[in-house]
């Protein structure tokens, strides 16, 4: 054999090997696993994820939207010379990024948390079992409480599918949560650390969903458990949205800068700030006037830097994230409140002696509502809850000049086009 | 110290006759200190070029003196190189056979002494710029006519010597041919002879001599028919074997251009190939097509196999600034020989998978016997954005008009008062008495380049070289922003003995890109931030701090802030070679083994200072890495034979090949000053990852192709392509194609031997699978899905094991005709081109968890004509050299999953029986004049006159996505380049045009025409054209607040603008300077040029670049964010060759 054959021979052989009959073509992912081959041991990684998706799927702006089309906020920054009412109706028409992205966004979520709810089913540890079986139906309730009130009735899907659903009634979703937060409370774990699930967390969502359906004593009742429970206590602001300990916080998404990507503060902060942020939405006059000299949440709510007006309880800017409070005591305190009618004020008085306020004593249903309404919009500032306040007490188009179609968010335009099935909300 | 310099066995001195023989020549030539000298001499002629071109010639005298008795010639020579200067060339075997003279002269001329010395001697001379050439007399001394000698070189077009090229006096017997620099001599021929010239693969000249005795003649390459060879998938083929459709470029020096990368090389210059800038910043991203769109997946780039290695289509950054760039400008322009694109599949489908949107072949240039050949080329120039006037904005006083009736207009028709919660404010301008600021004068600039190239090639009959070196710096017209460039370059191939040669070829780049803001989808592109700025602000406080923007003082960012306070760049170093050995078998069979890779290391860096707007007051500093490793080991065996009148050339081969990516990102923020950028002083990083995945293909293919008595071709393929992407069950691929040629010319009946003419014809499969990720077919759960520190996953795909490759049939027929000795050639070529299985990233109903699902999502066919023409025509003195291509491609969605059309991106839709990249928007009819042409649904909403009046296709008088038509398309109807040289004496003009004809483009970025939808200021021309009252405007709305429906998010007509354009795309003047000249500094051939790069541009679109497109993909195409538009160029340069 000469050696230009030897060679050649080696050529082969060395191809051949390195090549390895095919082998060389399964190739698998080192950030990601093929989901069928998870186990039993992957479900609190699973549960992990699901916190993490849950928080940051729904996008920035959804944690606030209320705040943004109920008439607390108006434009920042270039467009910013008054009038919330042009901004509402440029944001509610179906074709608005925002409103696809947080359609998308819960759905998103939902299907991580419908995944969760068939793994958890496989596990032997019954405990472990109901409790992540519990918070992933708290979770669920969380998801379609959002949706609902936005969009009023949704398609509900029990499990995951790519089939086209059509829209299930408002009042069917409604239902659900209620089933769902009935699990969660039944089987989540005991209250621990406010940055999970508990069933407290549930109850308080539980409350939340109630007095919306106008369940008004059943809300009460919900809440008044809470703040007789001894484990909450109403707390400063500059506790509680500066991220210190605090024992008013009844579940929280921690929100943590490597974790997230939603960043409140940026929305409501100027580039001039110290911490910079984009400026998208500031407050209007009235939020301004909101607070009185002596209450203690003015200065945490809002803030006034180098003659511009900012939000100011999310306090990063671009520095990082911030924790969203999903459920904390002061809100139970105004359920109760609003709930027992008249009959609550003391609740409203203790929050405001909380806050640095005077009792009062309004006389007659409707001022009373006014006075926990007003109260509501103070302490719940840029929370999420100023709009949805407005349609379910009917007070929209009264307060803020709404049209009848806007006291429900279009659907968007994408999902019509993509699933025939949808009927779009009236007027849009 | 002796100088000298030496030729061909000719000994040419310049202070001492210094006679060598051959082999006392050799040695002396291999001494290192010649070489050293020969090298310094050389670099000393470059910068005598450079600085002095002015030399002053010949200074001393012509008359000659001298006094000798039984003198040799040598001596006599030495004694006139001493008085007069001139030198003297001969053969020290011819002077040997002359006889000593006796001389006896004072104050004679020259050509008196020299007659007197050649009396009677067996050698004559002739003179020739100073040089005294002593030939032998072989023929007795013709009184009447006299004979003169002629030394003369045959060049290419680009000025690379042609060797072996036959030199034949018309009408005698008498011929030459070059020697390995391409140089000839014939003596004693007639003054008034005709010369023929050949050369293989190039186009014959008869030359008429004239009387010159010096000629340097330039030969055009057929590249059309009869000539050469072209490179084709895995080896290369002749040219008249051909029979699919193949495009080719070779750069030369009339046609280059001042550009980075071998895709802009390409525009213009080959029918159906369609090149267009996503930016005219240096290093922007280039769109390429051929034939039409490809795919519908955001990738619908061509493969490009760079000297045999296909390369990964990744960008050359890691999206940290928001736009890609362009990772084929990191090579070196100046080392490609020829661009060969395969444009039908059955050129194509040799390489499988990867070839649906055609085939780019980049061969770089080697060495060649001969000479060692250096070779010098610089430019140095200017650019500037072009067409800025198109952005004039509306000045302070007419801004405040006009937002102010904006607002009177909406507070009136709603009726708020002040004091009502909803009342808007009007505004007013807080420094009356400044003049209006130029905010993008403030941001641009001209910017200067520079280009230095240089390459020594040359070789031995066993081994050969192609060394270069080069560095580019461009500015880009924004400030701040530059990228410098530098390449070096190895090719060397070595015949071991007789069955053994291997070569290695290497690539070696680092760029670093000095970037400013011009991406779309970072909210910094420069343009809009300028031009969102009020003309009455400007970017310093008195103070000398920025303003900063989203305060009242300053609306938007402060552009100059965004770019003095950042710190951007792009790094990357590139290392692209390809190692081979070559066995022969045996006479007929060889096999081919080799080895490549392509490793790119990129570091993408964006540090933005505490005074950046996004630098969160404290510094943050993005830092990402990536290690992409593109390994290929391939063997190929090939087997030619000739069987009498068949002719058969075998392939067979397999290849696999992996692409690694490893990536590492820090992003860190808090840093104690601006002055630390680096992220281990960051206090807190807020990101900190790696990752690391990889796609491999297994690939065996083999072709045969036959061709008969030269008249019959025929060409068989297959591939076969197992990749990594899909799954096991599904992952081959199988891709065959054949084409058939029929030489007519060739035919025994064909009787005009000046005329070729050959038919061909093809069909094949090609795949695609740049759509697919590296795992598409699984269902992933990803990690980093974190909470509370604790590690969580998700489901992050749903897998589609049912995926498939995309895949085309094309068929393609066409003919190759050359006229008058392939003076005229003629190509045209027909396809229809059906692609199934559509990759798409298919938008899902967000029920479903997801917003989209990678799918074989449908089908489209591409349909097209597309020719060449090129012509070389002698217009006496003047010669024409020109090439013209034009492609007419049309295109159809022919099936989609579900039927149903799919609105896609802002402005488009996929839609069955339409163009892929058509416009899905409103038609705007005009403007509605009076309040009661408003139908009651849309007055509801609080439409008046003086707003944009649509068309309400359904009639239910509401304007909604269901009155969205189909408007226009992205696609030009036909697209091509005109190129014309023209060469007179010395002189050389070029003028380059591109065009396009029938495209659409959508202005995306409509902020100019708000007109009180914000704050933001508008372009003066709709400012001043706004509707004021009935019959004021059919066209621009009225001012109003707060109205979405004039806005840019009604996508409608409006902002729909013809495309169509002419582009001046390059003009450029050359001077080569005469030989004459030349020889004296030691040159062989030098141009000067100035070149005028988009010099002019004709059309109708109102802002500044039809052509600068964000991308082909179908959910943004056509469509202008504008981008930097594509800097117009004015450039000097020089080559040089040695």
């Amino acid at each position: 054999m000469s050696i230009r054959y030897k060679i050649l021979n080696v050529i082969i052989a060395a191809s051949v090997l390195f090549s390895g009959c095919g082998k060389q073509l399964d190739l698998y992912p080192h950030s990601q696993v093929a989901t069928e081959s998870l186990t039993e041991k992957d479900i609190e990684a699973f549960l992990n994820g699901v916190y993490n998706m849950v928080q940051n799927t729904p996008t920035n702006s959804s944690y606030v939207m209320f705040d943004i089309i109920g008439g607390n906020l108006v434009r920042g920054g270039a467009s910013g010379l008054g009038g919330y009412g042009e901004m509402i109706n440029d944001i509610l028409q179906p074709e608005n990024g925002n409103i696809a992205a947080q359609w998308n966004g819960y759905y998103s979520a939902l299907y991580q948390v419908n995944n969760l709810l068939v793994s958890a089913s496989k596990l032997e540890n019954a405990q472990r079992k109901a409790e992540i079986t519990g918070i992933s139906h708290y979770f669920r309730a969380y998801i379609y409480y959002n949706l609902v009130t936005r969009w009023g009735g949704v398609p509900i899907l029990n499990e995951n599918t790519t089939e086209k659903k059509a829209r299930n009634s408002e009042a069917e979703v409604w239902s659900f949560i209620e089933t769902e937060l009935t699990a969660a409370i039944d089987n989540a774990p005991a209250f621990s650390n406010y940055y999970y699930v508990s069933k407290d967390a549930a109850k308080a969502l539980m409350s939340r969903v109630k007095l919306a359906q106008g369940k008004k004593s059943e809300a009460a009742v919900l809440a008044e458990e809470l703040i007789t429970s001894g484990r909450y206590q109403l707390d400063g602001f500059e506790k509680i949205f500066r991220a210190q300990q605090n024992s008013e916080v009844i579940f929280s998404l921690l929100n943590q800068t490597v974790e997230s990507g939603i960043n409140l503060s940026v929305l409501f902060y100027t580039y001039a700030h110290p911490v910079s942020g984009s400026y998208n939405y500031k407050p209007t006059p009235e939020v301004m006037n909101l607070f009185g000299a002596t209450d203690t949440r003015k200065a945490i709510s809002v803030d006034t830097y180098s003659g511009l007006d900012v939000i100011n309880k999310y306090p990063s800017g671009q520095t990082g994230t911030d924790p969203i409070i999903v459920s904390r005591l002061a809100e139970m305190y105004l359920i109760s409140a609003e709930g027992q009618g008249l009959a609550g004020l003391n609740r409203l008085n203790e929050l405001r002696a909380k806050r640095g306020l005077t009792a009062i004593s309004p006389v007659g249903e409707p001022a009373y509502l006014d006075a926990v309404l007003l109260e509501r919009r103070r302490e719940l500032l840029a929370e999420g809850f100023r709009w949805y306040d407005l349609v379910r007490l009917n007070k929209a188009k009264q307060e803020i000049g709404l049209t009848e179609a806007q006291l429900k968010l279009p659907i968007p335009t994408r999902e019509l086009l993509l699933n025939t099935l949808l009927e779009p909300n009236d007027g849009y | 110290m002796y100088k000298f310099y030496a030729k061909n066995g000719y000994c040419i001195t310049s202070s001492a006759i210094y006679p060598l023989s051959e082999k006392r020549w050799l040695t002396f030539i291999k001494n290192p200190d010649f070489k050293k000298w020969l090298m310094r001499i050389k670099l000393t002629c470059i910068f005598l070029m450079a600085f002095f071109l002015q030399i002053s010639l010949a200074s001393r005298g012509q008359q000659v003196s001298m006094m000798k008795k039984k003198a040799s010639l040598t001596e006599i020579f030495k004694e006139i190189k001493k008085q007069t200067g001139y030198d003297f060339v001969y053969k020290y075997e011819l002077l040997k056979k002359g006889k000593s003279i006796d001389i006896d002269v004072k104050n004679r001329p020259l050509k008196e002494v020299l007659n007197k010395c050649f009396d009677e001697q067996p050698f004559t001379y002739s003179i020739e710029n100073k040089t005294v050439i002593i030939v032998p007399a072989n023929k007795p001394v013709n009184v009447i006519v006299a004979p003169i000698n002629i030394k003369g070189r045959v060049n290419s077009d680009s000025g690379q010597p042609l060797p072996g090229a036959s030199i034949q006096v018309k009408g005698s017997s008498k011929a030459t041919m070059t020697d390995v620099n391409g140089e000839f001599t014939l003596a004693g021929i007639e003054d008034n002879a005709i010369l023929v010239v050949k050369y293989l693969g190039f186009i014959s000249r008869e030359i008429e001599v004239k009387g010159q005795t010096t000629l340097s003649i330039s030969l055009s390459e057929n590249t059309q028919l009869l000539g050469g060879v072209t490179v084709v998938g895995y080896g290369t083929q002749k040219r008249s074997d051909i029979s699919s459709s193949i495009g080719t470029f070779k750069p030369n020096e009339n046609n280059t251009r001042p550009v980075l990368g071998p895709d802009e090389m390409m525009q213009g210059r080959i029918a159906g190939v369609v090149v267009t800038s996503s930016s005219g910043i240096p290093g922007g991203k280039n769109r390429v097509s051929i034939r039409g769109i490809g795919s519908l997946s955001a990738s619908n780039e061509p493969l490009y196999v760079i000297d045999g290695i296909p390369v990964t289509p990744s960008d050359a950054d890691l999206g940290n600034f928001g736009q890609s760039m362009n990772a084929l400008s990191e090579l070196n322009p100046n080392d490609i020989e020829s661009i060969d694109v395969l444009k039908d599949a059955a050129s194509a489908s040799i390489y499988g998978s990867r070839a649906t949107n055609g085939v780019v072949l980049i061969t770089t240039k080697s060495g060649s016997k001969g000479k060692g050949q250096i070779t010098v080329t610089g430019y140095t120039g200017i650019q500037e954005m072009a067409r800025l006037h198109k952005l004039k904005m509306a000045d302070p006083d007419l801004y405040v008009t006009v937002i102010n009736e904006a607002v009177d207009n909406y507070n009136m028709q709603n009726g708020f008062a002040q004091g009502d919660g909803k009342y808007v404010n009007s505004i007013s301008n807080p420094y009356p008495n400044r003049p209006a600021t130029d905010w993008l004068d403030l941001i641009t600039r001209t910017a200067h380049s520079s280009n230095l190239n240089l390459s020594v090639s040359g070789g031995t009959e066993k081994s050969k070289y192609y060394i270069s070196g080069g560095y580019t710096n461009q500015q880009g017209t924004f400030i701040d922003n530059e990228l410098k460039k530098y390449n070096a370059k190895v090719n060397i191939s070595n015949e071991i003995n007789s069955w053994l040669d291997i070569g290695l070829n290497t690539n070696f780049s680092y760029s670093n890109n000095n970037r400013v803001p011009s991406g779309y989808n970072l909210g910094t592109n420069l343009i809009p931030r300028a031009l969102e700025q009020r003309t009455f602000d400007v970017p310093y406080k008195p103070d000398g701090s920025y303003y900063v923007g989203g305060t009242n003082e300053l609306l938007n960012h402060n552009p100059v802030q965004a770019i003095m306070e950042e710190k951007v760049y792009l790094d990357n170093y590139r290392l692209l070679a390809n190692a081979y050995a070559n066995i022969k078998i045996s006479k007929d069979l060889s096999f081919k083994t080799s080895f490549g890779s392509d490793l790119i290391h990129t570091q993408d860096y964006v540090y933005y200072t505490n005074s950046h707007p996004y630098g969160a007051g404290v510094g943050k500093l993005y830092d990402d890495r990536k290690l992409q490793t593109n390994i290929i080991l391939e063997n190929t065996a090939n087997y030619k034979r000739k069987f009498s009148d068949l002719n058969v050339d075998f392939l067979l081969g397999h290849s696999y090949q992996k692409v690694n990516n490893s990536l590492i990102g820090v992003e860190g923020i808090k840093f104690p000053s601006p002055s630390f950028d680096v992220n281990v002083v960051a206090a807190e990083f807020t990101e900190a990852m790696t990752n690391l995945y990889a796609t491999s293909m297994q690939s065996f293919f083999g072709r045969a192709n036959f061709s008969w008595k030269n008249r019959y071709l025929l060409n068989l393929s297959l591939r076969s392509d197992g990749s990594s992407r899909f799954a096991p069950e599904n992952r081959y691929g199988y891709f065959p194609a054949a084409s058939a040629g029929w030489t007519i010319s060739n035919e025994p009946f064909w009787n005009n031997s000046k005329s070729d003419l050959k038919l061909r014809a093809s069909y094949g499969s090609t795949g695609n699978i740049e759509g697919v990720n590296a795992f598409a077919y699984q269902a992933l759960t990803g990690g980093g899905y974190n909470y509370n520190n604790q590690s969580g996953i998700a489901i992050t795909s749903f897998g589609n094991r049912q995926l498939t490759w995309e895949k085309a049939n094309q068929f393609n027929a066409g003919f190759d005709l050359g006229l008058f000795g392939g003076a005229l050639n003629f190509t045209a070529d027909y396809f229809i081109k059906n692609t199934n299985n559509l990759l798409y990233s298919k938008p899902t109903h967000g029920t479903t968890g997801f917003t989209s699902i990678i799918s074989n999502i449908g089908s489209m066919r591409n349909n097209g004509f597309e020719a060449a023409i090129s012509g070389n025509v002698d217009l006496g003195s003047v010669k024409w050299k020109s090439d013209f291509n034009i492609s007419f491609i049309k295109n159809k969605l022919t099936a989609l999953l579900d039927d149903e059309p799919l609105l896609i991106g802002r402005t488009h839709v996929l839609k069955v029986g339409e163009e892929v990249g058509s416009f899905y928007i409103y038609k705007q009819l005009g403007i509605f004049q009076s309040d009661s042409e408003v139908p009651k649904a849309q007055y509801d909403k609080g439409i008046r006159a003086g707003d944009v009046k649509y068309e309400d296709v359904n009639g239910d008088g509401k304007i909604d996505v269901s009155d969205r038509q189909i408007l226009g398309s992205a696609n030009p109807d036909f697209t091509g380049g005109f190129n014309n040289t023209f060469i007179y004496k010395n002189f050389d003009l070029s003028v380059f045009m591109t065009f396009s004809y029938g495209n659409e483009v959508y202005e995306t970025w409509a902020g100019g025409y708000r007109l009180g939808n914000g704050l933001w200021p508008m372009l003066e021309s709709e400012a001043l054209n706004r509707w004021t009252g009935p019959n004021t405007s059919n066209t621009t709305p009225r001012a109003i607040w707060g109205n979405t429906v004039n806005s840019s998010s009604s996508y409608s007509t409006r902002f729909l603008h013809d495309g169509s354009y002419l582009r001046f795309r390059t003009v450029s003047l050359g001077y080569t300077l005469p030989e004459s000249f030349l020889k004296k500094i030691k040159v062989s051939k030098m141009r000067v040029y100035v070149q005028a790069d988009n010099l002019f541009l004709v059309t109708k679109y109102p802002l500044l670049d039809p052509e600068v497109n964000i991308s082909l993909s179908p959910t943004t195409m056509g469509e202008d964010f504008l981008m930097s538009p594509q800097p117009r160029t004015i450039n000097f340069g020089v080559n040089l060759n040695f």
